[in-house]
């Protein structure tokens, strides 16, 4: 077991922290995929309104690699097909059916598994149409099934503001992600690397074989799966690496265990608009007014799939996203305070990592969604690569971007960032700047001309 | 304040698009948002953000000047006062007293800054159609501390014009400048009115005739002698050395009390606004190089050459500059081994100018504009280092 320090980052002490309980609620009537949330996809649809799907059904495929194919999250009937402009697929609504009938595939032991070669794992993903279940580095986007990765990458520590308790998550599902980690461990030569908390000692995360299990300690983002790439083998170019969430990895380990797709996550609702801050299990693709229906007091709020830095702003009748574990909710603040900007501060008012503001005390802070300022150029006082545990210089990178100089970009090692990793340093940014926005933008540019 | 909202309220649609004034909207906005903190929510990125902006930060290093302001004008009417009997003790009552005298010929200098500045500031966004920037509180505000109060007003006029839009708007406003704006000024003056201010007489206001050398051009002006027995042997003024740290010495009227700026940069520190590697760097530069001088004064005639560190430190404006003009972090190296090696080189700079220059006895601002114009060059090599070290592993 190795041990990783991170120094640099910083964990946001935001109030609403989930309570350490979980309320059951599959009351979802309806859930949704949107092929939107699926970076560089173009899906062709195999079902129209009105099919029934089982769950696992093709819905679609993606048009640039025809072997990623989307299985439907649920038994039902495909209640709606919403479109966007230029006819792009928003999402696709599927009305479950009251008692869902699921289809079962083979089940498999524990040690069974550890022996199967990698073509019969690959077939049987391929048959659940699970594959997004998996996605890849560089880029950060679906894998291909045709790829051998060079190592596979879990993050067990979770460290984003407001992130379920993985203590909780966990519980009893050890023999789901022993089989989930052997599945892995199928799939590549390489090793399967899973980063956990060096100061939590987590039961299920004990004795887990067929791994390499690291230490990591540190503010966020350590827990995100890229900082932990960074510092354990960082890529190199040419490479490909995949990543499950770890809550993933025990759907496809249930999935060989026990021959069925259980749909079933745990997810926090917490943030300072929330009236009560809670764990709550419900299923992949939940309606989002299922999890956050009492939640919500008089007033603005901003509900969001993910979490608050890196999530994206939903309304109560959108979907929960795939790969997101977290709703977390902001009171909306349109208050104009006179003369705020040279106001001493607050520990109630302001929250900043630089210490421009009195405000002593650790408390926990009621975010809102102001942006408390406006943008403006660059001023590199330093704030960014405080932030950022990687060897990466943040400055010099989004300039080479911002001049589309694709060379530079790859010699700064853009192939190794993600935007989630960027996000604190936007948060800090004096100049309000969207630093992640342009990390992808430069992505973007390598996967067309690099 | 609700009084005040509803009168911008009404203001509001006659600088809109279709407005009357709708040309002055980048006006409008700055008022606008200087009185009342903005409500802007976010849009893309993270959902939440920090409270520090742009205003804030500028806000931050105003607040840092202000003991050096303070102290600053007190010292002008104080040497105003030693120049008629220099026999006076300071008391609680004179220092009142002193900051009033002072004040009268500091704020004159400050208010016509200012306004030029802003006229800049706000004219060249109007044109551009973008929002009015923060920049200029801090480098109006910088801008009568370097000067001598005895400037002449039309110069603050003409010099500050000079530096805002050749120093800063020509290249897009703050965040884009190659050179600190207010050192643009400064240098302006400089070359354009050497006779006033090259800084080898000092600047006190008094009678027609009263003049003066300045510390750093008392060793300077005699050769084949000490530094330190010239200084302390000084008649006119206390050139002692504790008495330049707490800065009752005539010059321009920020840039005298070590102490000032030292409570400054510990501000600038502390709230992380002002890079401690620049300011620590510079002053090992410093450092480093006067104890190189003080070497090779044995072998040769200039007195500059014996002038030890702890003396180079507080003469001049060796540390305002450093604390208030080097770490300006648009126009100093954005890289942190950047930040180590322009500091140094400023430290370093400023005495190699100060005892090998003939010409200019004072040699911070001249230091600083160079590696001003050497910081993105110093940050290519630092980039590149970087790069080399990627590429290493990648070979691997």
């Amino acid at each position: 077991m190795t041990q990783i320090k991170i120094r640099k980052g910083h964990s946001i002490r935001i109030a609403g922290i989930p309570q350490k309980e979980i309320l059951t609620n599959l009351s979802t009537a309806e859930v949704g995929l949107c092929p939107i949330e699926y970076r560089y996809v173009k899906p062709k649809l195999f079902i129209k309104e009105g099919d029934h799907v089982d769950i696992g059904t093709p819905l679609f495929f993606n048009k640039e690699n025809p072997e990623q194919i989307w299985g439907a999250p649920g038994v039902g009937t495909i209640s709606k097909i919403k479109y966007g402009p230029r006819r792009v697929i928003e999402k696709i609504v599927i009305k479950l059916d009251k008692h869902e009938k699921r289809f079962s595939y083979k089940a498999i032991t524990l040690n069974t598994i550890a022996k199967l070669k990698r073509e019969e794992i690959k077939s049987i993903i391929s048959e659940t149409n699970l594959w997004h279940l998996i996605r890849q580095r560089p880029f950060n986007h679906v894998a291909n099934p045709e790829d051998e990765p060079r190592d596979i990458f879990i993050s067990a520590l979770q460290t984003a503001p407001l992130s379920p308790n993985l203590d909780l998550v966990l519980k009893g599902q050890k023999d789901a992600l022993q089989a989930g980690i052997n599945v892995l461990a199928g799939l590549t030569d390489g090793d399967v690397n899973i980063g956990i908390s060096a100061n939590e000692q987590i039961e299920e995360l004990t004795g887990l074989v067929n791994c390499n299990l690291h230490q990591i300690s540190g503010p966020h983002p350590a827990g995100n799966v890229g900082i932990q790439i960074h510092h354990i083998a960082p890529l190199k170019p040419g490479d490909i690496i995949w990543t499950v969430n770890i809550q993933h990895v025990i759907i496809l380990g249930k999935l060989f265990l026990t021959g069925e797709i259980d749909p079933t996550i745990i997810v926090s609702v917490g943030g300072p608009g929330a009236k009560n801050p809670i764990h709550v299990k419900t299923r992949i693709g939940a309606k989002i007014d299922t999890i956050v229906n009492d939640q919500l007091e008089d007033g603005e709020y901003r509900i969001i799939s993910g979490d608050v830095l890196t999530g994206k702003k939903v309304e109560k009748d959108d979907y929960l996203g795939f790969y997101d574990t977290i709703i977390s909710i902001l009171p909306v603040d349109l208050s104009r305070p006179f003369l705020g900007w040279i106001q001493p501060g607050s520990s109630k008012k302001t929250y900043s990592l630089s210490r421009s503001f009195l405000s002593f005390g650790r408390r926990l802070f009621n975010f809102t969604t102001k942006q408390n300022g406006s943008k403006r150029a660059l001023v590199p006082i330093n704030a960014w690569e405080d932030v950022l545990p990687m060897d990466i210089m943040p400055n010099p990178l989004y300039r080479s971007i911002l001049a589309d100089d694709v060379e530079e970009m790859t010699q700064l090692g853009i192939l190794e960032c993600d935007e989630e990793d960027f996000a604190l340093c936007s948060f800090v940014c004096p100049s309000k700047i969207d630093v992640g926005a342009t990390i992808r933008k430069g992505l973007d540019i390598m996967r067309t001309e690099g | 304040m609700k009084f005040l909202r509803n009168i911008y309220k009404k203001a509001h649609p006659h600088f809109a698009e279709g407005g009357k004034l709708s040309r002055f909207f980048p006006f409008f906005e700055a008022v606008d948002t200087l009185t009342f903190w903005t409500d802007e929510q976010t849009k893309s990125g993270p959902h939440i953000r920090d409270s520090l902006d742009l205003k804030r930060t500028m806000i931050v290093v105003l607040v840092a000047l202000i003991p050096t302001t303070i102290f600053g004008i007190i010292n002008t009417g104080y040497q105003q006062a030693l120049a008629i009997d220099n026999t006076i003790v300071l008391t609680m009552e004179l220092l009142l007293k002193y900051f009033w005298v002072g004040f009268q010929s500091y704020l004159p200098i400050m208010v016509v800054g200012y306004a030029t500045g802003f006229f800049w500031e706000l004219l060249f966004p109007i044109i551009r159609k973008q929002e009015v920037d923060e920049g200029f509180f801090v480098t109006g505000w910088l801008i009568p501390l370097i000067l001598p109060p005895t400037i002449p007003l039309w110069q603050v006029v003409v010099a500050t014009s000079f530096g805002m839009v050749i120093g800063k708007m020509i290249f897009g406003g703050t965040g884009k400048n190659i050179f600190n704006p207010a050192l643009v000024t400064r240098a302006f003056l400089f070359f354009a009115y050497p006779g006033n201010i090259s800084g080898d007489e000092v600047w006190v206001k008094a009678a027609d005739g009263f003049s003066g050398a300045t510390p750093l051009a008392v060793p300077a002006a005699q050769t084949g002698s000490d530094a330190v027995t010239l200084l302390s042997g000084f008649q006119q003024f206390d050139y002692s050395w504790l008495n330049m740290f707490i800065g009752w010495i005539p010059g321009s009227v920020g840039e005298t009390s070590a102490l000032a700026i030292l409570i400054g940069a510990v501000i600038l520190i502390y709230t992380k606004i002002g890079s401690w590697r620049i300011i620590t760097g510079s002053i090992i530069g410093l450092v480093v190089t006067a104890i190189i001088t003080n070497l090779f004064a044995g072998h040769s005639t200039n007195t500059m050459l014996t002038l030890p560190a702890h003396y180079h430190l507080v003469m001049g404006g060796f540390l305002f500059g450093t604390v208030f003009m080097a770490t300006d972090p648009v126009s100093a190296a954005y890289t942190n081994r950047g930040r180590w090696i322009y500091g140094f080189m400023i430290g370093f700079l400023t005495v190699i100018i100060r005892s090998m220059n003939p010409a200019y006895p004072e040699g911070t601002m001249l230091a600083i504009l160079l590696m001003n114009a050497f910081a993105p060059l110093i940050d290519y090599f630092v980039v590149k280092g970087n790069i080399k070290k990627r590429m290493a592993r990648y070979a691997k």
